[in-house]
């Protein structure tokens, strides 16, 4: 499968939010995304400023995205403006 | 804003400190509620008596401050976003304050009134460590939010309420307060629940809850009446019985307000949560809400003189205490898994399969702890109320039943800092035969 946003964020499902069991895809986490060529940046936030899993959840999406073929470098940006709500979940809990 | 040149809240302090705090508290909780069961006929009396003074503060002190100070060393770095000043001198505070409060509760119960004194010293400086370190942690802090300004009020009642405790302490053996002794216990006391506990929950509520339960944040007139009813009624109320009679009624029904306020915002935010399954622990802390209102109407009771009596006062620090218990415990059941977590496989997830944190609990000892300390809660409360010492002790019994499976719920999530080092070595060990 070619390196597109569809394929990064299958990829992004797979890093869940431990305390919630929930994707921060489906938490609605994720801000944006650009791809050019191999590198990946993705813009994402937190569900709350301070969080003592800040750096891991970070970490967990650079491993998520570096194993899919094709991909050069990945960049995350973490931003607070705006602030997550719960308005931004798009489904429950999946697990 | 790039994720390496953001400072980590809280990167520094190894989740053993806090653990170390909650692990105190959990064991604390559990003498209470042996000491609750054993105490029956003294619970059914008056409540100026060494042993329920030694039970109220094995309770205060050791479950309620140690829990709340464990947890702000956790939680003060997500709601407040600062780090925490130092980590060396929160464990020293840990260990003063566990000699300390071991010592003021031996004293109590024995009625030795010098090593009280003590004990209560001793005590003095491990809060005060505390607070140092607090105010360390929030020096040139401008951000002075809802959940900020709650702390600030807690902590200013929390050194008062050491004030005083120290004072009634060296009264007993150097005479040096001015007018009544029971005013001044009084004062001592809602300062302890209403002015240093109620502020610092509402505070990590109002940050914590929204996460827990993906629900909205308090809105302004819940934030206002919480904050400026507990700004405004616990002075009232201190000075009401202090000395100033006028302002007591008025003071209890402006923390009646906020307490209102805050059980407002907790049914708003039941109701509207997008979290559809609770675990125990947010049970918990949605049926602490349900002590509010008969512990609001039992203290404008006393307050305005239309209930009186030694029982109806121990009732109402029950009801008040059970509110506080059950909220604890229930966030007890979400930072603990968390910090072993955080520990245990934080540092493997992403490379290897880990578990949620929902893997890590026993919902059956949850769910008994849930069952046995709720009605324990409620049956101490009336069983005092009706004064019989062996339905005292009976309620008794059922709490520290409680208390034991919440016992046990926190030791199954401790062992997790043990296995996953364990499973660790052995694939380590596994991979160098393999090399070998």
């Amino acid at each position: 499968m070619s390196l597109n946003p569809e394929r990064v964020t299958q990829a992004l499902r797979a890093v869940f939010d431990p305390e919630l069991g929930m994707s921060i895809v489906d938490l609605g986490l994720i801000y944006g995304m650009e791809i050019n060529a191999g590198r990946v940046s993705i813009t994402m936030t937190l569900t709350a400023q301070g969080c003592p899993l800040h750096a891991s959840i970070a970490e967990w999406v650079r491993r998520a995205i570096r194993e899919i073929p094709g991909v050069e470098d990945v960049q995350v940006a973490v931003t607070f403006d705006p602030p997550w709500t719960p308005d931004r979940i798009v489904r429950g809990p999946s697990r | 804003m790039s994720l390496s040149a953001r400072p980590r809240p809280g990167a520094g302090l190894s989740p053993l400190v806090p653990l170390g705090y909650l692990v105190c508290a959990a064991g604390a909780f559990l003498v209470a509620s042996l000491g609750a069961a054993w105490l029956g006929p003294e619970l059914a009396g008056h409540y100026y008596h060494p042993r329920l003074l030694a039970l109220t503060h094995t309770v205060t002190l050791g479950w309620v401050t140690l829990a709340i100070m464990g947890a702000s060393y956790q939680l003060i770095p997500i709601v407040l976003e600062r780090p925490i000043w130092s980590e060396r001198l929160a464990r020293w505070q840990l260990a003063i304050l566990a000699v300390a409060v071991t010592g003021m509760v031996a004293h109590f119960h024995l009625g030795t009134w010098p090593g009280l004194t003590a004990a209560a010293g001793l005590l003095a400086v491990g809060i005060t460590l505390h607070l140092g370190n607090v105010g360390m942690s929030l020096r040139g802090f401008t951000q002075w939010t809802f959940t900020a300004r709650l702390v600030v009020l807690a902590y200013g009642a929390l050194a008062l309420t050491t004030l005083f405790g120290l004072a009634l302490a060296v009264n007993r053996v150097w005479p040096i307060l001015p007018g009544e002794f029971f005013p001044t216990l009084h004062a001592h006391v809602q300062l302890a629940l209403l002015g240093w506990v109620a502020p610092m929950i509402l505070a990590v509520a109002a940050r914590v809850y929204p996460m827990f339960f993906l629900a909205p944040a308090p809105r302004r007139w819940h934030s206002f009446l919480q904050l400026w009813g507990l700004a405004a009624g616990v002075p009232a109320v201190v000075l009401g019985l202090l000395g100033v009679p006028g302002l007591l009624v008025a003071g209890a029904l402006a923390v009646a307000a906020a307490v209102g306020a805050h059980g407002a915002w907790i049914c708003e935010m039941a109701w509207w949560r997008r979290r559809p399954s609770l675990d125990w622990g947010l049970r918990f802390v949605l049926t602490a809400t349900a002590f509010l209102p008969p512990a609001a109407v039992l203290g404008v009771a006393l307050a305005a003189d239309r209930l009186s009596g030694p029982r109806v006062a121990i009732a109402y620090t029950i009801v008040t205490l059970g509110w506080v218990s059950l909220t604890i415990a229930g966030m007890m059941l979400k930072i603990v898994p968390f910090l072993v977590w955080y520990h245990a496989y934080s540092p493997r997830a992403g490379r290897e399969p880990v578990p949620t944190l929902a893997e890590l609990s026993w919902p059956r000892a949850e769910a008994l702890a849930y069952g046995l300390l709720t009605g324990g809660i409620v049956l101490l409360a009336a069983t005092v109320l009706v004064g019989e010492s062996i339905w005292i002790r009976a309620a008794g019994v059922v709490l520290a039943l409680g208390a034991l499976a919440l016992a046990a719920a926190l030791s199954r999530v401790l062992t997790h800092l043990w296995t996953s080092r364990g499973a660790t070595a052995d694939r380590g060990r596994a991979a160098a035969r393999r090399l070998a």
